[in-house]
C-alpha cells in the first residue's frame, strides 16, 4: 500500500515535470498559431519569406548532414579500424564542436572570412562572399553538428571488433567491399541515428547562424531566424504559425529516433 | 590467452584497408571546419595585448554576465539532476499509461529548434502566458529575469542527466535491491545505499553534460533572458552584443574565457568518466 | 620444407611476444602451436598469415619470402578464434564471400560452396544465417570458408576455445579427419595440451616468446627436452625432495623432480611384489575419471597422483598402500634428464 502511494506519487511528480515543461510548450505553440484562425495560419505558413527562409533551411540542412556522415563514416573507420599514435586526441579534437557555444562557433567564422578575417582579401579577390552569405550558414551549422554522426558510429564498431573485416581482408577484398559488405550492415542503423540526430540539430540551429547570417529576408534567413524576426516584430501568431513547422518536423524526428532506437536495441540481442 | 589477444588487437594492423584515404579525409576535414577556424581566435587575439584582453574579460558588466550564466546553468543542471533521477527511476522500474510517449517526449529539446523553445517558453511563462499569469497573481515574474533563464536552462538539459542514468538503471540487476529487501533494509534506505551509489558517477556525467550545455545555450535562452545588463545578460549574449557593435576583438576575448572553461569542463568529465569506467572494470 | 620462420621476433612495447623464433614445417603436416597465455603463438600465427609485422625476421611459405606480401596474396586460409564470421550473410554467402572477391564466375562458386557444405555436412543450412547455427556449425563454416579459395596453407586461431566441452572432442576428431582428407598443410594454436596430443602430427612449445621444443607428441612426452615441455605436456606434479624415495639418489645438479601418473604404480600392502623399491603412503582421494580411477596419495606428505585400473581391487580412502615409482624426470632451468628406479633394477636382476 505505501509502497503503491510512493510509486503513484513519483510517477505523478515525474509526469507533472515533463507536462509542465515539455508539452506545455509544444501545446503553445500549436494553439498560439492556430488562435487568429485557420486562413491567418495558412497565409503565415505560405507567406514567400518563409517559404524561402523554409528552401534554405532545408538546404542547409541537406548538406550538413551529407558532409557530416561522409566524415563520421571516414572518422569511425578510422579510429576504430587502425591503431596510430594520437588516437586519443583526435577522438577529443572531433568533439570539441560539442562544447563550444553555437555563438562561438558562429564568431570563428566570422574570423576567418568576415571583413577582420585572415582569409577576407583572398575571397575579395576571388569575389566570393562566405560570412552572411549562405555558405557561412552552412558552414556554422556543419561545425556544430560535426560529431553527430561519428559520435554514434566509434562506439558500435569499436564494440564489434576488427575480425570479420580482418577475415573479409584476407581473403582479398578491397576497402570499399569491405566496408559495403561487412561494415555497413552493422552500422546501419547506428549511422541513421545519427543522420536523424544531426538534422534535427541542422533543422534548428540559431545561435551560430545568427551570428554568421546578416538577417537578410529572402537570402540569408533561416526558419529559425525568421522566427525570431517575426517573434521580435510582435507578430506572434506569424511567429507561432512558422514555428509550428518545426514542431510537426521535431515530432516526426523523436518518432523516428525512438523507432530507429527500438530497432538498434533489438539488434543487439 | 586475453591479455595477448587484446594486445595485439590493439596493433596496427596492416590488413585492413584504407588507413592513408580514410586518415587524410578525416584530418582534412576536421582541420577545415574545426581547427583552424578555432585557432583564428588566437591568431585574432595575437593583435590584442595582454592588458587590453584582460580588462575586457574583466569588465564589470562581462563579469556579471558570468554570474548569471554560471548560477543559472548550476541551479538547472541541479535541478535536472534531481529530475533526472527521478524520471530515469520511473521510466525503467515503473509502468503506467503513457509511459512510452513520455520516454519518446525526453529527447524533445534536442529535436525541438532552440528558438521555437525560446519563444514558446517566453510566451507561456509570460504574466499573460497560461503559467506565468498564475505566478503573476503571486507576484512573481518569470520571463524576463533569471527564473526564467532557469526555466529556458532546464528545459534544454532535461535530457542528459536522464539518459545517462537510464542505460545504468536498466543494467542494474534488481537482484541487488531484492537482496537488500531479504536482508530487510528499508526502501528509502536501499535506494541510499544500494541504488544511488549505482547511479551516481552517470548522473554526476550527466550533471556535467548539462552544466556544460547550460552554459553555452543561446536560442532558447536569449528570448526569455531580456538580455538586462547585470541581471539577465547571459554570456552568449554580450559576446553577440560586441559582435553587432562590431567589436570583435572584444567578442573574441571573452569568447576565448569561455573556451577555455568549456574545455576544462569536459576534460574534468572526461577525466570522471575514466575513473568510472575503471571502476566499472574493476 | 613447406612453412619456414627465420629468426622471428616481435615486440609490442615492452612485451617480447616473439624472440628470435625459428621452425619449420614440412608440407601435409598438421602442426599444433601449443602454450599457455602469453607465450605468443597467437603472434606467430599472425605473423605467418601476415595480419602482424614482425620486427625482424624472414617468413618463407613454399619457397617464397612473404614478408612483402600482403596477407591476401599469401595463399593462406585463416580460421579465427570466435570464427568471425559475417553476421550478416547466410552460410552460403560467407562460404562464397572469397570466391566472389576473386570474381569467380557464378556456377564454379554454387559448385564449390555446394561441394564444401557437403565436406562440412550441413546440407540443407545454407540459407542460415550465422546466429541460427551452434557453435561447432559455425566453426564448420569457418573452417569452410577459410577452405574455399583453395589455400595451401590453412591456419587455426584455438579452433575450439568457444566450443563447449562435450560438442570439443567430436569436432576434434572431425577437423583431423577432414583435414586430412583435404590433404591442407596446416598450423593451429591451443592452450590445451589434450587438444594437441590428439589432433596434431607434430607440436610446437611456445613459452615467453620462444620455443622449447618441436616433435611428435609421443617424441615430446617421452624425451621432454626443456623441464617446461615435460610439464606441459601429460598430466605431472613437480616434487622437490626426490632423494627420499627408494630408489632415487639426490643428483646436485637438479634441484626438482617431475612425476608424471604414469610412473606411479599403487597396489594393496599385502600385493606388494618390490618392497626394497617401494613406499608406503595413505590414499587421500579418489576420483572417477570415466575408465580409470585417479589416485590421490600422501607419501611422506608428498602427494603424489596415480591411476588404478577399474578391474583392480578397489581402494578406500584412508587406506594404507604400496607406492612404487618407477621413474622419475630429474630437471633444473636447462637440462632434463630421465632416471629410473635403480632398486627396481637391483632387485629385477638379483630375482632373475
Amino acid at each position: 500500500m505505501k509502497q503503491k502511494m510512493i510509486k503513484g506519487t513519483l510517477i505523478l511528480l515525474g509526469g507533472t515535470f515533463l507536462v509542465v515543461m515539455l508539452v506545455l510548450p509544444l501545446a503553445t505553440v500549436l494553439v498560439y498559431a492556430l488562435r487568429q484562425g485557420w486562413e491567418t495560419f495558412s497565409k503565415s505558413i505560405t507567406d514567400e519569406y518563409a517559404v524561402k527562409a523554409l528552401q534554405l533551411t532545408l538546404l542547409t540542412t541537406g548538406i550538413t548532414v551529407v558532409v557530416n556522415t561522409v566524415f563520421g563514416i571516414f572518422a569511425a573507420w578510422t579510429i576504430t579500424k587502425f591503431r596510430f599514435r594520437g588516437k586519443q586526441t583526435l577522438t577529443t579534437l572531433i568533439d570539441i564542436p560539442f562544447s563550444i557555444s553555437p555563438v562561438i562557433a558562429g564568431l570563428v567564422f566570422i574570423l576567418v572570412f568576415g571583413r577582420i578575417g585572415w582569409a577576407y582579401p583572398l575571397l575579395e579577390a576571388m569575389n566570393l562572399k562566405i560570412v552572411f552569405a549562405v555558405p557561412g550558414i552552412v558552414l556554422a551549422t556543419i561545425f556544430v553538428t560535426f560529431p553527430f554522426v561519428s559520435r554514434e558510429l566509434i562506439p558500435l564498431m569499436q564494440a564489434q571488433g576488427n575480425d570479420e573485416e580482418e577475415a573479409a581482408a584476407l581473403m582479398g577484398a578491397k576497402g570499399f567491399s569491405i566496408f559495403r559488405r561487412v561494415t555497413f550492415p552493422h552500422i546501419k542503423w547506428a549511422l541513421l541515428y545519427g543522420v536523424i540526430l544531426c538534422t534535427a540539430r541542422s533543422l534548428g540551429e540559431f545561435g551560430a547562424v545568427s551570428v554568421v547570417s546578416g538577417h537578410l529576408r529572402g537570402k540569408t534567413n533561416t526558419l529559425p531566424l525568421h522566427v525570431e524576426i517575426l517573434f521580435n516584430e510582435f507578430q506572434l501568431t506569424a511567429a507561432f504559425a512558422v514555428s509550428s513547422i518545426l514542431v510537426l518536423i521535431a515530432v516526426i524526428i523523436l518518432i523516428l529516433r525512438n523507432i530507429v532506437e527500438h530497432r538498434i536495441k533489438r539488434e543487439k540481442r | 590467452m586475453f591479455p595477448l589477444k587484446k594486445r595485439s588487437r590493439k596493433r596496427q594492423n596492416n590488413i585492413i584497408p584504407g588507413f592513408r584515404l580514410s586518415m587524410g579525409i578525416t584530418v582534412t576535414m576536421l582541420s577545415l571546419i574545426v581547427l583552424i577556424p578555432l585557432c583564428s581566435v588566437f591568431l585574432t587575439l595575437s593583435g590584442t595585448t595582454f592588458a587590453d584582453f584582460w580588462r575586457v574579460i574583466t569588465d564589470k558588466q562581462t563579469v556579471a554576465t558570468y554570474r548569471v550564466s554560471l548560477s543559472c546553468a548550476a541551479i538547472a543542471a541541479v535541478v535536472n539532476a534531481v529530475f533526472g533521477i527521478l524520471l530515469a527511476w520511473i521510466l525503467t522500474r515503473y509502468e503506467f499509461p503513457f509511459r512510452r510517449v513520455l520516454d519518446g517526449l525526453i529527447e524533445l529539446p534536442f529535436a525541438l529548434p532552440t528558438a521555437v523553445a525560446g519563444i514558446s517558453l517566453t510566451t507561456l511563462y509570460s504574466d499573460k502566458g497560461w503559467i506565468g499569469r498564475l505566478f503573476d497573481r503571486i507576484g512573481v515574474k518569470i520571463s524576463y529575469t533569471t527564473v526564467g533563464i532557469v526555466i529556458a536552462m532546464i528545459f534544454i538539459g532535461i535530457p542528459f542527466v536522464v539518459r545517462s542514468i537510464q542505460p545504468v538503471l536498466e543494467k542494474l540487476n534488481p537482484q541487488y535491491e531484492e537482496a537488500a529487501l531479504v536482508l530487510g533494509a528499508s526502501r528509502s534506505r536501499i535506494f541510499f545505499k544500494v541504488v544511488f551509489p549505482e547511479i551516481l558517477p552517470a548522473t554526476l556525467t550527466g550533471f556535467g553534460l548539462a552544466f556544460a550545455r547550460c552554459i553555452g545555450e543561446y536560442g532558447s535562452v536569449v528570448f526569455i533572458a531580456g538580455n538586462i545588463p547585470y541581471k539577465t545578460q547571459i554570456t552568449p549574449l554580450i559576446i553577440m552584443n560586441k559582435l553587432e557593435q562590431f567589436n570583435y576583438a572584444a567578442a573574441t576575448s571573452i569568447a576565448l574565457v569561455m573556451i577555455v572553461f568549456a574545455f576544462v569542463l569536459l576534460f574534468g568529465i572526461n577525466l570522471l568518466q575514466a575513473r568510472i569506467n575503471k571502476i566499472a572494470r574493476g | 620444407m613447406y612453412v619456414e620462420l627465420q629468426n622471428i621476433n616481435k615486440k609490442f612495447g615492452g612485451f617480447q611476444a616473439a624472440d628470435n623464433v625459428s621452425f619449420s614445417i614440412e608440407q601435409g603436416k598438421l602442426i599444433g602451436l601449443l602454450g599457455p597465455s602469453g607465450s605468443g603463438k597467437t603472434t606467430l600465427l599472425r605473423i605467418i598469415a601476415g595480419l602482424e609485422t614482425p620486427d625482424s625476421g624472414t617468413i618463407v611459405i613454399d619457397g617464397q619470402r612473404v614478408n612483402d606480401l600482403p596477407a591476401s596474396e599469401r595463399g593462406i586460409g585463416f580460421v579465427f578464434q570466435n570464427y568471425a564470421l559475417f553476421r550478416y550473410m547466410t552460410v552460403f554467402d560467407n562460404i562464397a564471400f572469397g570466391l566472389e572477391v576473386q570474381k569467380k564466375d557464378r556456377a564454379y562458386i554454387k559448385e564449390r560452396v555446394g561441394e564444401l557444405i557437403r565436406l562440412i555436412g550441413l546440407e540443407g543450412l545454407e540459407k542460415r544465417r550465422p546466429h541460427q547455427l551452434s557453435g561447432g556449425q559455425k566453426q564448420r563454416v569457418a573452417f569452410a570458408r577459410a577452405l574455399a579459395p583453395m589455400p595451401h596453407l590453412l591456419l587455426l586461431d584455438e579452433p575450439f576455445a568457444a566450443i563447449d566441452a562435450k560438442v570439443r572432442k567430436e569436432l576434434r576428431t572431425w577437423l583431423r579427419e577432414t583435414i586430412n582428407k583435404v590433404g591442407i598443410t596446416s598450423i593451429f594454436v591451443t592452450h590445451d595440451q589434450e587438444e594437441a596430443v590428439e589432433v596434431a602430427d607434430e607440436i610446437i612449445i611456445t613459452n615467453k616468446g620462444r620455443i622449447e621444443q618441436i616433435g611428435t607428441p609421443v617424441d615430446i612426452y617421452k624425451n621432454p627436452a626443456t623441464p617446461f615441455a615435460s610439464k606441459f605436456i601429460g598430466e605431472s606434479i613437480v616434487v622437490e625432495d626426490y632423494g627420499r624415495f627408494h630408489g632415487f639418489e639426490t643428483n646436485e645438479g637438479y634441484a626438482t623432480a617431475v612425476l608424471r601418473p604414469e610412473f606411479v604404480h599403487v597396489t594393496k600392502v599385502d600385493k606388494e611384489l618390490y618392497p626394497h623399491a617401494s613406499e608406503r603412503g595413505k590414499v587421500e582421494d579418489i576420483f572417477f575419471r570415466g575408465n580409470v580411477l585417479e589416485l590421490r596419495v600422501n607419501v611422506g606428505g608428498e602427494k603424489l597422483i596415480a591411476y588404478r585400473s577399474l578391474e583392480d581391487d578397489p581402494l578406500t580412502v584412508g587406506e594404507e598402500v604400496s607406492v612404487l615409482i618407477y621413474r622419475l624426470y630429474l630437471y633444473n632451468d636447462r637440462q632434463v634428464q630421465l632416471v629410473e628406479n635403480a632398486s627396481l633394477n637391483n632387485e629385477q636382476t638379483f630375482y632373475i
